[in-house]
C-alpha cells in the first residue's frame, strides 16, 4: 500500500524562484526514503510541501489514497509527523510530558496517557516526562520534538535534518532510534552516513530529481555527487584508496556497519589476513620510491 | 554594563522568578491567585481613606516578604513599574496636592507588588491556563502567550545579532550624532523583526503540524486544593475587611 505517491511535482516561491522541479516519489507502507542534497535544493521544502504548508503546486501528491490540496491539508497534516529542523520551533508546551500530550489533546485521540507513555519511550526520554521543556539540551529537545509527533501516531514521518545541531553520542542515539522505528520515513538531510544506516533507498535531489537508488549506489557514482554538490563520507573515501591499491571492492560502504562487512569479504576472499605497518623514509634515494604513499605501506600477506 | 546585566537578568521574557516554582505560594493553583490577588488589588484601588490605603501597602509588602521571592527580582521588578506610578502620583501631585499624591504611589505600589507576586510566582503558562479556566476567551489566551512566544523570539534573536555585531568589532551607539552606528543599529533592528518573522512562521506551522486549533491552554487540568481555597479565602477576607472599614461597616 503506497502511503506517499508524488507524481510530476513542481513548485515556486511567491518571487518565482523555482524550488522543485517535476519530482516524482513513491513511498509503500514501512519504507525509509532519504533525500540527500545541497543546501537550498528543495529537500526542506519538499517535506512541508507534503505537509501542506506550501500550495499552490502543480503535480500531484497523493498521502494515505487521499490526494493534498488546499482543502484536505488540515486533515491530510493529521496522518503526517513532521520533526522540524529546530525543535525550537515545535516544543511549545512547559514540560516535556504536557508537549508530548500536546497534539494527541488537539485531536481529541483516545488513551492520551498510554499514546504519551509508548511516545516517551521509543524516543528514549520516560525519565524526562516532568522536566521543563526549556531547561533541555538541544539533543533532548530534538527527542522530546519527536517523541510529540509519534504520540499522533502519523502513518508518514517527515524528518528535516534530524542528526543536524547534535553531539556524536546524541547523534548516534538518534540513529539506532531511527533504525529500530518501524515507521514509513521521508528524511532530508546532509548527513549521508546516517542516512545509509537508517534508509533503504535515497533520492538526490536538487530541484529536480538528480539520481534514485541505495546510498551505496549513489555513492559509487561520483558524477552524480559532483553535481549535486556533495561530499563522499569519509569511510567510502577510505575505500576508494584500499580499490585503487588493489582490494577487490565491489561496492563502496557508506557507513561503519557496511565497511566492517566489506572489510571481512575482502578478507575471507582473498583467503588471507591484512596487516598494515607504518616506517619512516626520506626520498633521498631515487630507488627509495613507492606506488602509493611514502608514510604508509599496506601489505596482503597470503 | 553590570546595570544592564542586572535589568536583562531580573526582568527577562517570561518573568516568573525560576526559584518561586518550589515555594508554597508557586505550587498554588494559578486560579487561586489570579483571583485572590484581583480581588485585593481591586479593594486596594478603591481605598480612599490614607490609614487604610498604607495598611493596604503594608499587607502587599507582607505577602512579598512571604511569597520567597528574591529581594533582588522584587526591586528589579517595582523599579520597571516605578516611571508609570511617579507619574500617576505627579499628576495628582499637582492638580489635587502633594499628600494626595503620595497616597497615590502607596495605593499603586500595593498593587503593583500584589501583581508582581502573582506574576513571579506563576509561569506565563500556568497564568494563562488559568485565566483560560477561569473563562476568558480562548482567543485573548491564546494570542497573549503567541505574543509572549514572538517578543521572545524577538529577544533571542536581538541578542544573536547584538552578540554578532560585538564579534565583528562594533563598538558604536553611544552617541545619537554617530551616522554610522545608527546605520548599523536601524539595519539590525530590521533585520530582527525580518528574522522573527521568519521564525515565527515555522512555530506556527509547528503549531498547526500538531493540530494547533486555536486553543494552548484549554486541556490543562489542576483540581483546586484546601492550601489554595485558604489562600484565596485570606486574601478575600483581608480585602473585604478593609472595604468593610472604609465603609464604616466596622468600628
Amino acid at each position: 500500500m503506497k502511503v506517499l505517491d508524488i507524481q510530476g511535482l513542481s513548485f515556486a516561491y511567491e518571487d518565482g524562484t523555482v524550488a522543485l522541479k517535476d519530482v516524482s516519489l513513491s513511498l509503500e507502507k514501512g519504507d525509509k526514503v532519504a533525500i540527500v542534497g545541497p543546501n537550498g535544493a528543495g529537500k526542506s521544502t519538499l517535506l512541508h510541501l507534503i505537509a501542506g504548508f506550501r500550495t499552490p503546486f502543480s503535480g500531484t501528491v497523493v498521502i494515505d489514497e487521499k490526494r493534498l490540496d488546499e482543502k484536505s491539508a488540515d486533515s491530510l497534516r493529521m496522518r503526517i509527523g513532521l520533526l522540524f529542523q529546530d525543535p525550537e520551533d515545535q516544543v511549545f508546551m512547559p514540560t516535556v510530558k504536557e508537549d508530548v500530550a500536546f497534539g494527541p489533546r488537539n485531536l481529541k485521540m483516545d488513551d492520551i496517557d498510554l499514546r504519551i507513555a509508548r511516545a516517551l519511550s521509543t524516543a528514549g526520554i520516560e525519565g524526562l516526562a516532568n522536566r521543563k521543556t526549556h531547561k533541555l539540551s538541544f539533543g533532548m529537545k530534538k527527542r522530546t520534538a519527536l517523541a510529540g509527533v509519534l504520540a499522533m501516531d502519523p502513518s508518514l514521518l517527515l524528518l528535516d535534518e534530524p542528526t543536524a545541531g547534535l553531539d556524536p553520542r546524541a547523534r548516534a542515539d538518534l540513529i539506532s532510534l531511527l533504525k529500530e522505528m518501524d515507521k514509513t520515513m521521508l528524511i532530508a538531510t546532509h548527513d549521508i552516513e546516517a542516512v545509509a544506516e537508517v534508509a533503504d533507498r535515497a533520492l538526490v535531489l536538487n530541484i529536480g530529481v538528480v539520481a534514485r537508488g541505495t546510498m551505496r549506489e549513489l555513492v559509487m557514482d561520483r558524477e552524480v555527487f559532483r553535481q549535486a554538490g556533495l561530499e563522499m563520507p569519509p569511510i567510502s573515501k577510505l575505500f576508494e584508496v584500499l580499490k585503487v591499491m588493489g582490494y577487490t571492492i565491489t561496492e563502496l560502504p557508506v557507513s561503519m556497519d557496511q565497511a566492517v562487512c566489506e572489510l571481512t569479504k575482502v578478507i575471507e576472499e582473498g583467503g588471507s589476513h591484512t596487516h598494515a605497518h607504518i616506517h619512516e623514509h626520506d626520498h633521498s634515494k631515487a630507488s627509495d620510491t613507492h606506488p602509493h604513499t611514502n608514510v604508509n605501506r599496506v601489505h596482503r600477506a597470503r | 554594563m553590570g546595570s544592564v546585566g542586572f535589568w536583562r537578568k531580573e526582568l527577562r521574557i517570561g518573568l516568573q522568578d525560576d526559584r518561586a516554582e518550589s515555594t508554597w505560594l508557586g505550587r498554588l493553583d494559578a486560579r487561586a491567585k489570579l483571583v485572590g490577588i484581583l480581588i485585593f488589588v481591586i479593594a486596594c484601588a478603591i481605598l480612599t481613606a490614607p490609614e487604610l490605603v498604607y495598611a493596604s501597602l503594608v499587607i502587599s509588602l507582607g505577602i512579598s516578604a512571604v511569597s520567597s521571592l528574591r529581594p533582588a527580582y522584587l526591586i528589579a521588578s517595582y523599579a520597571a513599574a516605578l516611571p508609570f506610578i511617579l507619574l500617576a502620583a505627579f499628576s495628582v501631585t499637582i492638580t489635587v496636592g502633594w499628600d494626595r499624591g503620595a497616597l497615590m504611589i502607596a495605593r499603586t505600589s500595593a498593587c503593583v507588588l500584589a501583581l508582581i507576586v502573582l506574576v513571579g510566582t506563576t509561569s506565563s503558562f500556568d497564568l494563562f491556563a488559568g485565566l483560560r479556566r477561569l473563562g476568558v476567551p480562548k482567543v485573548l489566551t491564546t494570542l497573549s502567550l503567541l505574543v509572549q512566544k514572538y517578543i521572545g523570539l524577538l529577544g533571542q534573536e536581538l541578542s544573536r545579532m547584538t552578540t554578532a555585531r560585538k564579534a565583528r568589532g562594533f563598538r558604536g551607539g553611544k552617541s545619537l550624532l554617530d551616522k554610522y552606528a545608527l546605520r548599523v543599529i536601524s539595519n539590525t533592528a530590521g533585520m530582527v523583526f525580518v528574522r522573527s518573522a521568519g521564525r515565527a512562521d515555522r512555530a506556527y506551522e509547528g503549531l498547526k503540524s500538531r493540530g494547533f486549533d486555536g486553543d494552548l491552554v484549554g486541556w490543562r487540568q489542576t483540581r483546586i486544593k484546601s492550601g489554595d481555597l485558604a489562600f484565596l479565602s485570606v486574601l478575600a477576607a483581608v480585602s473585604i475587611s478593609l472595604l468593610a472599614l472604609q465603609a464604616g461597616l466596622i468600628a
